[in-house]
């Protein structure tokens, strides 16, 4: 088996028409960890959700560790592990509860779920916090329990959905290690979605961009910034008069691109090797710079320029958002 | 006429019509004592010629229709005081607060439009009453002085209502008192006589208040006009009322003073 | 069923019933209230209504006649609150959870059934001896045992109504039409005095009310004087509010997800 996860012509339309996912084809490999990244709204959830059983498709086909996920669900179930968008924790039970109600749930005997959760518990750090009531713990030892539970069953594909979403800086740099680990040490394919282009950056070997339903980009973080082209370079001259000379100089070296005000701009295919020979080229001229900017492409331009508007801190703009709040559940 | 009354006029129609708008503020107050009222009448009609010590009454359903309004009243009056938590809740109790509303009109508007919903609701039921063959001894003038009682017992119940959301400030907090007043009116004779009731049961009935309002209205139904017991029942409610504005009063002066 | 499948759900359905009923424990607020109304409506129902005692009930204590109404009673809260755990996980997600996971569907609508019978027994003994400080005795062996039967299976019927609710309106906000169908269905019954004497619509609708027939059979396992006509009709009664209950039951889990 070489395809973990594999979706094709995958629709899913709620009551009202509106097409929360519409018509997404996915390949992801066994043993990969896959970023499924879009804003708000994209369809991230909805797309999980039915990978998990959890929705019936509206139409296409998917298959989860090579079960299909409409007509051998039983399967599927078998072969994944959830952690859903709204850690669905019941605040009422402790940890260690959970972690044995869940090794039930997957049908592992008593004595061998028991020992699982303990496993487990110190794995994510929360052995003292074992006998609390979940309702005392903190947003990110809800995660790491979350992810646990997840586990339970040792897992081949994991789902995540947003799973550091509301997290601080070390808590999120925390689990990603988790998520690392897992994938190297058990080869446990791994279905991310995130709205944080620097997770998506850090964990996935390959990306998927989904907006308004619809996958508008996929590959691996370097081909996905390659192919949106190379890095621009900005010349602000000490002198502001002289940047049509500054923008002479450089049209040399790559075409022109859009800068900031009071800066020449240039596309250079070299990347940071090719800065030298401009820098000698504005001597040359007598061209004293102010600052010298070289920018290389990232997700976020990855993301402007399949989509059309800005991911982060700029929601409003995004077109799913426009669609009105989402209802809790299906 | 002074601003204060064109206050109270106007807040009181709002919280008449928010009423009117929201089935589930009034759907409660008039299904749930119709429906015990029927089940009861249903149940009981046969029997109570057979029990020592009940009253002389032409049928069940004119000895239960009191129970119906006053139970009326007390749920709607509850619901009166969930949707006063609701706007403190909500912030148009602060809005209203820091307006140059007078404070008694924020209290005054609520009552009058208990009352007036209160009088409303006994005409209803006494309605319904006679449409299923009770009769009203007391005539026209025994029919009267139910419904104004009935309103007027509204000040009581309603401020008792305003009181718990003053103190709280969460309607699921005022809702989740009901089971008490509920409880509360069982133990006196709204239901049934006291004169059927034995033991320690009985003593409570009797020591209950509630028994005694309620006795004083239904007398104007089942046995004609009486003005004695009108006043008794005048006089509870009088009682009862003048404890409830108070704590109102206090606890709203409270809630504003900001340690509530 | 297979054989596996059968014994999957009973342990996943056990684990699930375990948890409900730890809640019990945890949650004292949301379910004290369940617990403390039966007593209330036996001790309110037959105080007020005393004087019903001289009339011919079959029995010349009208407390004797309140009781089974205040087991059944008992199991209707305990039903509903079934139910209200069951909206509760779904709008919480623990019910996703365990959609995802390789459990049988059924051990969801299963454990809190069987919770809810557990939680029946609970009440109904509380009622039971409530009734003894009143100084009703025990109406021997079979006659109590027979009260609880009667009030468990009332229980699982309710929480299968209340669980069909919970799975179609996904939210807690259901409540009040839980609760209304079981009042509704327990009070037009004969909740306050026995057929002969009830008249008009009252008598027509508790004719075929199914309530009917199971707190009849509760009343004469109370007085001591139970038939087989009681039983059986009972049964049958049981049986019809399960089959309708259950199936609502059973289409909303079929549901679940696919819309
Ligand atoms: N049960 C539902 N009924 C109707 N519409 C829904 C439902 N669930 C989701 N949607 C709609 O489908 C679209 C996609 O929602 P989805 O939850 O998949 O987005 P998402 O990418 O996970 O967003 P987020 O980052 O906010 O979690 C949204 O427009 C949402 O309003
Ligand atoms: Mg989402």
């Amino acid at each position: 088996m070489t395809d973990a996860i594999v979706v094709e012509g995958l629709v899913r339309e709620f009551k009202g028409g509106i097409r929360a996912v519409d018509g997404i084809d996915l390949h992801v490999r066994a043993g990969e960890v896959y970023g499924f990244l879009g804003p708000n709204g994209a369809g991230k959830s909805t797309t999980v959700r039915m990978l998990t059983t959890l929705l019936r498709p509206t139409a296409g086909k998917a298959s989860v560790a090579g079960f299909d996920v409409a007509t051998e669900a039983g399967s599927v179930r078998r072969s994944i592990g959830v952690a859903l968008q709204d850690a669905a924790i019941d605040p009422f039970m402790t940890g260690r509860e959970l972690l044995r109600l869940q090794a039930t749930l997957h049908a592992i005997p008593r004595a061998d779920g028991h020992a699982r959760a303990e496993v487990l518990l110190d794995r994510v750090g929360l052995t003292d916090a074992a006998d609390r009531r979940v309702g005392t713990y903190s947003g990110g030892m809800r995660r790491r329990l979350d992810l646990a539970l997840a586990l339970v069953h040792e897992p081949v594909v994991l789902f995540l959905d947003e799973p550091t979403t509301g997290l601080d800086p070390t808590s999120r740099v925390a689990l990603w290690e988790e998520v690392r680990r897992l994938n190297r040490e058990s080869g446990t394919t791994v279905f991310l979605t995130t709205q944080y282009l620097e997770e998506a950056d850090q964990l996935a070997g390959r990306i998927g961009i989904i907006d308004g339903g619809k996958i508008v980009a996929e590959g691996t973080p370097a081909e996905l910034k390659n192919n949106i082209g190379d890095a621009t370079l900005m010349i602000t001259p000490t002198d502001p008069s002289r940047i049509a000379d500054a923008a002479a100089v450089l049209q040399q070296f790559g075409p022109a691109a859009d800068g900031k005000p009071g800066a020449a701009a240039i596309r250079l295919s070299e990347g940071a090797e090719g800065i030298a020979a401009v820098v000698r080229a504005l001597d040359h001229a007598a061209i004293s710079t102010a600052a010298i900017d070289l920018h290389q492409p990232t997700l976020d331009d990855v993301f402007v320029v399949t989509t059309g508007h800005r991911l982060e801190g700029d929601a409003s703009a995004a077109p799913g958002s426009g669609r009105g709040r989402k209802g809790r559940r299906e | 006429m002074t601003p204060a009354i064109v206050q109270t006029a106007a807040l009181a129609r709002r919280s008449i019509f928010a009423t009117f708008r929201f089935p589930q503020a009034w759907f409660p107050s008039l299904f749930f004592p119709l429906v015990l009222m029927a089940i009861f009448t249903a149940s009981f009609g046969r029997s109570i010629g057979f029990i020592p010590g009940f009253p002389h009454v032409d049928g069940f359903l004119s000895f239960a229709v009191t129970g119906a309004i006053v139970q009326g009243v007390l749920i709607s009056s509850v619901g009166a005081g969930a949707f006063f938590a609701g706007d403190i809740e909500g912030g148009f109790f602060d809005r209203l607060v820091s307006s140059p509303t007078s404070r008694s009109a924020i209290l005054l508007s609520r009552l009058c439009a208990s009352v007036v919903l209160a009088g409303g609701q006994a005409i209803f039921f006494l309605l319904i009453a006679l449409i299923f063959g009770a009769t009203i001894q007391g005539g026209i003038v025994g029919a009267l002085i139910v419904v104004v009682l009935a309103a007027l017992l509204a000040i009581p119940m309603a401020g008792l209502g305003i009181f718990l959301a003053l103190r709280t400030g969460s309607a699921e907090a005022v809702q989740g008192m009901f089971p008490l007043f509920f409880a509360l009116m069982f133990f006196s004779s709204t239901f049934f006589p006291r004169e059927t009731m034995t033991g320690w049961f009985q003593v409570a009935a009797d020591i209950n208040p509630i028994s005694h309002l309620v006795e004083g209205m239904r007398e104007q139904i089942i046995s004609g006009v009486n003005w004695q017991q009108a006043a008794v029942s005048f006089g509870i409610i009088a009682v009862l009322a003048a404890i409830a504005v108070g704590a109102c009063a206090l606890s709203f002066r409270r809630r504003l003073g900001g340690d509530a | 069923m297979s054989a596996s499948t059968f014994s999957r759900t009973a342990s996943v359905s056990g684990m699930l019933a375990w948890r409900a009923l730890i809640l019990v424990r945890r949650m004292p607020a949301v379910f004290i209230p369940s617990l403390v109304m039966p007593l209330f409506i036996l001790v309110a129902t037959s105080g007020a209504f005393h004087g019903i005692s001289a009339v011919p009930i079959g029995t010349s204590s009208y407390l004797a006649f309140t009781l089974p109404f205040a087991t059944i009673m008992g199991a209707g809260f305990a039903g509903i609150n079934a139910g209200m755990t069951l909206a509760r996980d779904i709008e919480g997600g623990f019910v996703d959870r365990l959609i995802a996971s390789p459990a049988p569907r059924l051990s969801l609508v299963a454990g809190p059934l069987t919770a809810a019978a557990m939680r029946s027994v609970f009440t109904t003994t509380v009622v039971l001896v409530a009734g003894l400080i009143g100084q009703l005795a025990l109406p021997g062996i079979l006659g109590t045992v027979m009260i609880y039967i009667m009030a468990a299976s009332f229980a699982m019927a309710t929480a299968c109504w209340s669980m069909g609710v919970a799975l179609r309106a996904r939210t807690v906000q259901a409540a009040p039409m839980m609760q209304l169908v079981v009042f509704i269905l327990v009070f037009t019954s004969v909740a306050y005095a026995p057929r002969d004497l009830q008249t008009g619509w009252l008598r027509t609708v508790s004719d075929w009310n199914p309530v009917t027939r199971i707190l009849e059979f509760s009343r004469t396992a109370e007085f001591q004087s139970m038939s087989w006509t009681g039983f059986w009709g009972a049964i049958i009664s049981i049986a019809v509010l399960m089959g309708i209950f259950g199936a609502f039951a059973l289409y909303g889990l079929s549901r679940l997800g696919n819309d």
